[in-house]
């Protein structure tokens, strides 16, 4: 992280969002927003005083999931980077109410604006990587059988992330968030939301089989004496090191059980799992103190409208279409667009930076000339034929059509009137506007209509 | 334009020619007008087979080509530099789907091969139509912008960055990082995220 902010060609803009993206491979012009961060990055020097006084305490940290609580003024978390603060609008005092103002008054080097204002500016960039990553599937809304979340120790993986980490808010201790109490039994469930299509997603989310390992592993570590549970349908350890890794995981004394959870319910201060051993073939029953459950990987949030606006396409689940899956895994559609890591599809750490670095390898190629050839199998317009009604302009879906105005002469001397241009470097050759011209003034090229004709005449005749 | 067709059929191994009677397509091709040269080959895309469309293209005086192969997603720009190499305008060629579209979807030995005889001789039909089409260039602006800083966008980053770029990193969040951060260690080597 620090590497990445410290590298002189890296320009850092956190806290910002694409809006509009135009243009096409090599010159694209995206408009960035940068949201109101009410702090003056350049002033502040991130001493920390602005947060220690914020009288705005108790606020859920999305950082920990809400297992924590942070101020209004807050940096994301400790080690943030840049590692400046932001002011939260919907609970600053100040900034809802017009009271306060602490922060202003202790900030040493003045750089608390309340005024700030989200900005706009225009980039100009060749090639476009989409790194969006990924959310958790939402377990609570379907999983009644789980019970929708009501159940304070049945967490998720990323909760029990941050409840060993020692960062964490327990301090990397392990402890169940009802009570605080340190859990005499772990149970791990694989597949929630993954490899479940009448509840969630078909695919595998990849993943969850070696983390719920680790967290398997990591509960026997922490907590010899207490039982760690995985109940799983398959085990999938497909990588360098893997499978040796889930082995250390059995050999620690995690226990591993074929079968899916069919019901969690409440006995006293404990959970009861409803369960069967599919190996052993019999029904069976556990009762556990917090249970831990590796929902699927989903695209992030806001990825659909962001493909949108840039113009790629994406698959059936929501995640970022790479053009062809095993020639072209990181390159989209859309030309000079790329992907890498789980906005293209779930996948663990080691394939993310890869596909990363092989994203990277795709845009240093493009970059290493200085002009591009182009597709030439795109749309002209025979002008003599146009009326410019301008039907086809709305219907390209990259903007490479435009009503302009010519001269002409006519009988009764020079005259002008409208008709429409194409922008060759936008135009993709895809040919959606050729239906909505009524006069047939528009053709494709290496797909002229008297190329179409031709072959069904070939066909038909 | 001279009307000087050649038609390649290739057989993918056994992926077309196991259904798609290739010989009698190639030799159906034959008498289409137009056409001056065809033949079959069992990888049209390898070398052995690009140096056959080359010297074809030479030998025997073609002005325009067909190749009834896979999907042009696969292999058209394979075939339009081959096509160029020896000595024609790269747009005076089409590629004719018989496999995707024939030979992976029909089990009928005889219904799969008039298909691919149909759909020949439209290739046919249309490649006579073609013209010369000439690429254009256009400059490239050497920065990069990544959208997202957690682990696929710091290495994207990190790496365009180093091979001499400049690179502008859009995140959501008022720190880079991602989901990484939120993370303890990690498998398999058990190291810390951050």
């Amino acid at each position: 992280m620090v590497a990445v902010a410290q590298h002189p060609n890296i320009e850092l803009v956190t806290y910002a969002e694409v809006v509009k993206v135009s243009g096409y491979i090599g010159n694209f012009n995206v408009t960035v927003k940068q949201k109101a961060k009410y702090v003056d990055w350049d002033l502040c020097t991130g001493c920390g005083t602005c947060w220690e006084k914020c009288p705005s305490k108790k606020i859920k940290d999305e950082f920990e999931l809400g297992m924590g609580l942070r101020t209004s003024i807050h940096k994301v978390f400790p080690q943030a980077v840049p590692g400046k603060p932001i002011i939260e609008a919907e609970t600053c005092t100040k900034l809802t109410k017009g009271k306060c103002g602490i922060c202003e008054k202790v900030c040493p080097t003045n750089a608390i604006r309340y005024d700030d204002k989200e900005q706009l500016m225009d980039v100009e960039v060749g090639a476009i990587v989409m790194a969006t990553g990924y959310d958790l599937f939402h377990w609570e809304e379907t999983y009644g059988e789980y019970g929708y979340g009501k159940y304070p120790d049945v967490i998720t993986s990323l909760h029990f992330e941050r409840l060993v980490s020692s960062g964490g808010p327990t301090g990397g201790q392990i402890r169940r968030p009802s009570d605080g109490k340190v859990p005499d039994s772990v149970a791990f469930i694989k597949c929630v939301g993954s490899r479940d299509d009448t509840k969630g997603k078909s695919y595998c989310s990849r993943a969850c089989c070696m983390y719920t390992a680790k967290h398997a592993y990591q509960v026997k570590d922490k907590l010899p004496d207490s039982e760690s549970y995985v109940f799983y349908m398959d085990v999938r350890t497909a990588g360098k090191n893997y499978e040796e890794f889930y082995q250390r995981s059995l050999d620690a004394g995690a226990k591993y059980i074929r079968g899916r959870v069919s019901k969690i319910y409440p006995r006293g201060d404990k959970l009861v799992l409803k369960t069967e051993d599919t190996l052993m073939g019999m029904p069976l029953e556990v009762e556990v103190d917090m249970v831990v459950l590796a929902t699927a990987m989903v695209p992030s949030e806001g990825a659909q409208e962001l493909a949108k606006i840039i113009g790629f396409s994406t698959d059936k689940d929501g995640f970022f279409q790479e053009a062809h899956p095993k020639l072209q895994p990181v390159e989209t559609f859309t030309a000079g667009v790329y992907v890498a890591g789980t906005c293209q599809g779930p996948k663990d750490i080691p394939d993310t930076v890869a596909q990363a670095s092989a994203a990277a390898v795709k845009v240093c190629g493009l970059f290493s000339k200085e002009r591009m050839a182009t597709e030439p199998m795109i749309t002209e317009v025979d002008i003599s034929k146009c009326s410019g009604c301008g039907l086809c302009v709305p219907i390209c879906p990259y903007h490479a059509l435009s009503l302009v105005e010519i001269k002409e002469r006519g009988h009764q001397g020079p005259f002008t009137r409208q008709v429409v241009e194409v922008n060759g470097s936008l135009c993709q050759g895809c040919g959606a506007c050729l239906p909505a011209c009524r006069t047939v003034a528009l053709n494709l090229k290496g797909f002229t209509n008297e190329q179409l004709v031709a072959e069904v005449d070939a066909l038909c005749l | 334009m001279k009307k000087r067709v050649g038609v390649f059929v290739c057989d993918c191994g056994t992926n077309i020619a196991s259904v798609v009677d290739t010989e009698k397509v190639a030799e159906y091709a034959r008498q289409l007008p137009g056409v001056v040269y065809s033949t079959t080959y069992k990888y049209m895309c390898s070398d052995p087979g690009q140096e056959l469309v080359r010297n074809a293209i030479q030998e025997q005086g073609l002005e325009q080509v067909v190749i009834a192969s896979c999907s042009p997603r696969m292999h058209e720009k394979t075939f339009r530099k081959a096509v160029e190499a020896g000595g024609i305008n790269p747009y005076m060629f089409e590629m004719v789907n018989i496999r995707e579209q024939d030979s992976w979807v029909h089990p009928d030995r005889g219904e799969a091969t008039d298909k691919a005889m149909d759909l020949v001789r439209m290739g046919v039909s249309k490649v006579l139509k073609n013209v010369p089409l000439q690429v254009s260039t256009i400059p490239i602006t050497k920065k990069a912008m990544v959208i997202g800083g957690g682990i696929a966008g710091m290495q994207a980053a990190l790496d365009i960055a180093e091979a001499g770029h400049k690179v502008i990193l859009v995140e959501r969040e008022a720190s880079i990082g991602g989901k990484m951060t939120q993370l303890d260690k990690t498998f398999p080597t058990m190291d810390c995220a951050a």
